[in-house]
């Protein structure tokens, strides 16, 4: 049987001590994960929905955000291993705050971390979370 | 009464006996249990487009034990993969036309693959059978050289046109290619078999303790340290036993005065460079999904010193071992583990890696149950290469 990801958990690194703002999923688009900070809400799933070890796969992320980003950088990594991914993820966006990341692959079962770095102009907001695949 | 008390003495030990199992908590199970099921499917290469054609595999058998595609005619990839050593050569590092710094690689199950070489230089397998046949200390063959042979052997060039489609051309480039997709078609069918481990995990899967108990004891206790303390499935992933990828696990990357073997930070300038990659002309993947990984592979700083995680099956044949054959034995393996000196890793490498602090018989626990990964018939030599009706020997 194939590894597959078996939970996903989402962490926000900052508190939302504001209203987050308000985020519909496109139609079509079932996120696996919604991470809030103050000024961002970021949908993401995976593609396909089961990541493998070993197997490339794609994220597709939806930013709502107050300001909108110039760019989404999108990497993961395994926080207790001290490395991320040998490969690295090319985002492309989709318009209307959709944006595909393809290229990524888990190379080893464990606690990765996604990393989803949304810039704006003279900031970038580290948005992170868990997934652990075994 | 007597009777039957000598009867139950005798059975006793077999009931002893079926009840030697070493318990394996839930995690453990499942760890064991993503060691297989094997054997494991070779899917078709879409970068050749003549992977899994009879024609072409036997045309690749067929090279794959010829000599002649060597500049002195002396040479041939059987040389160094030699199919009763468990397609390895024995020696601490590959020697051919002249001596190499790193140790051969079995090609069994390479088909598998994602990355080929101990530094994954090549992304394809087909690729990676140029590099042997052109390099000048393995087989210092050219491209001229090795098309002369595929067009002057009547029955290479009739297997050749039957799986090409058309004869070899004047296109000596596209002919060496062609040879090696040929001998890739090969090497995907050199496969190997089932294992005790097999057979044990297999019963562990359908819950079969009666089979299970067959398992030896040193490997049941062997493999709980595999999956368990020592964390090698981590890297020793899935039923390959590799994850295919690249760690620095503190070997010596010096070669000698001035000279380094960087791994996989070279291995990846070289793929960029390499004009026979995924994303050169030579793929036969229209769709470009084949080259996926070669787009998107990076190299760090990290990655200086990195070598391919090896298959563990039929380890307990392919000895010496690690890149550079600097360990003779499996024991040898199992204590660079216990007593892994961590100023050698990598400043920033791989956290999971500490040493184990293993007892004596616990390296002699793992040593069973690497053995316990070899598949009896591993070392027998290959059959004679397929007969082609259109093209008799």
């Amino acid at each position: 049987m194939p590894a597959r990801a078996v939970a996903g958990l989402v962490a926000a690194l900052a508190a939302a001590s504001g209203a987050a703002e308000p985020c519909a999923a496109p139609a079509g688009f079932a996120p696996a994960g919604r991470i809030e900070s103050r000024d961002t809400v970021l949908l993401y799933r995976t593609v396909p929905p089961g990541i493998e070890i070993g197997k490339h796969f794609a994220i597709d992320a939806v930013v709502c955000s107050r300001a909108a980003p110039s760019a989404l950088r999108v990497d993961a990594q395994m926080p207790a291993h001290r490395h991320g991914m040998s490969y690295r993820a090319r985002v492309s966006p989709q318009g209307d705050g959709r944006y595909r990341a393809e290229g990524l692959l888990f190379h080893m079962p464990g606690k990765w971390q996604f990393v989803f770095d949304v810039e704006r102009p003279g900031r970038t907001e580290r948005l992170t979370a868990d997934v652990v695949v075994e | 009464m007597r009777r039957l008390a000598a009867a139950l003495a005798v059975l006793a030990p077999l009931v002893a006996g079926a009840a030697e199992i070493v318990e394996l908590d839930p995690v453990e199970i499942r760890l064991v249990l993503r060691h297989g099921p094997w054997p494991q499917p070779v899917l078709r290469d879409p970068s050749n487009r003549v992977s899994g054609d009879a024609r072409a595999i036997a045309l690749g058998q067929r090279l794959f034990f010829d000599a002649r595609l060597s500049a002195n005619g002396a040479v041939a990839c059987a040389s160094c993969h030699v199919p009763t050593r468990a397609w390895t050569d024995g020696r601490p590092q590959a020697a051919g036309l002249g001596s190499l710094d790193r140790n051969t690689p079995t090609v069994l199950d390479a088909g598998l693959g994602r990355w080929f070489g101990w530094d994954g230089a090549s992304d394809s397998l087909w690729s990676f059978a140029t590099k042997p046949m052109l390099h000048p200390a393995e087989m210092g063959g050219s491209a001229r050289h090795i098309a002369g042979v595929v067009r002057g052997e009547r029955v290479y060039a009739c297997l050749y046109e039957a799986a090409f489609r058309a004869p070899p051309g004047a296109d000596d480039e596209r002919v060496l290619v062609d040879a090696a997709k040929a001998l890739a078609a090969y090497v995907e069918t050199v496969r190997s078999g089932r294992t005790p481990f097999d057979e044990y995990r297999d019963a562990l899967a359908r819950g079969d303790r009666a089979a299970m108990a067959r398992y030896p004891l040193p490997a049941q206790r062997g493999l709980k340290i595999f999956v368990g303390k020592g964390a090698c499935s981590v890297c020793h992933f899935g039923p390959g036993f590799t994850n295919g990828e690249f760690h620095d696990i503190g070997l010596p990357f010096a070669l000698g005065p001035g000279r380094v073997d960087a791994g996989r930070h070279e291995g990846v300038k070289r793929l960029r460079s390499d004009p026979l990659n995924l994303l050169g002309k030579h793929s036969d993947d229209a769709s470009g999904a084949a080259a996926t990984r070669t787009r998107h592979v990076e190299s760090t700083h990290a990655s200086f010193g990195q070598f391919k995680t090896p298959s563990l099956r039929n380890a307990a044949l392919t000895a010496p071992y690690m890149h550079n054959g600097r360990l003779a034995t499996l024991h040898d393996v199992a204590r660079h583990y216990s007593e892994l000196d961590m100023d050698r890793v990598h400043a920033d490498g791989e956290a999971l890696l500490r040493p184990l602090r293993l007892s004596e018989r616990q390296i002699d626990d793992l040593v069973a149950f690497l053995e316990s990964l070899t598949d009896p018939r591993a070392g027998e030599p290959p059959g004679t290469p397929a007969a082609i009706a259109s093209c008799p020997d």
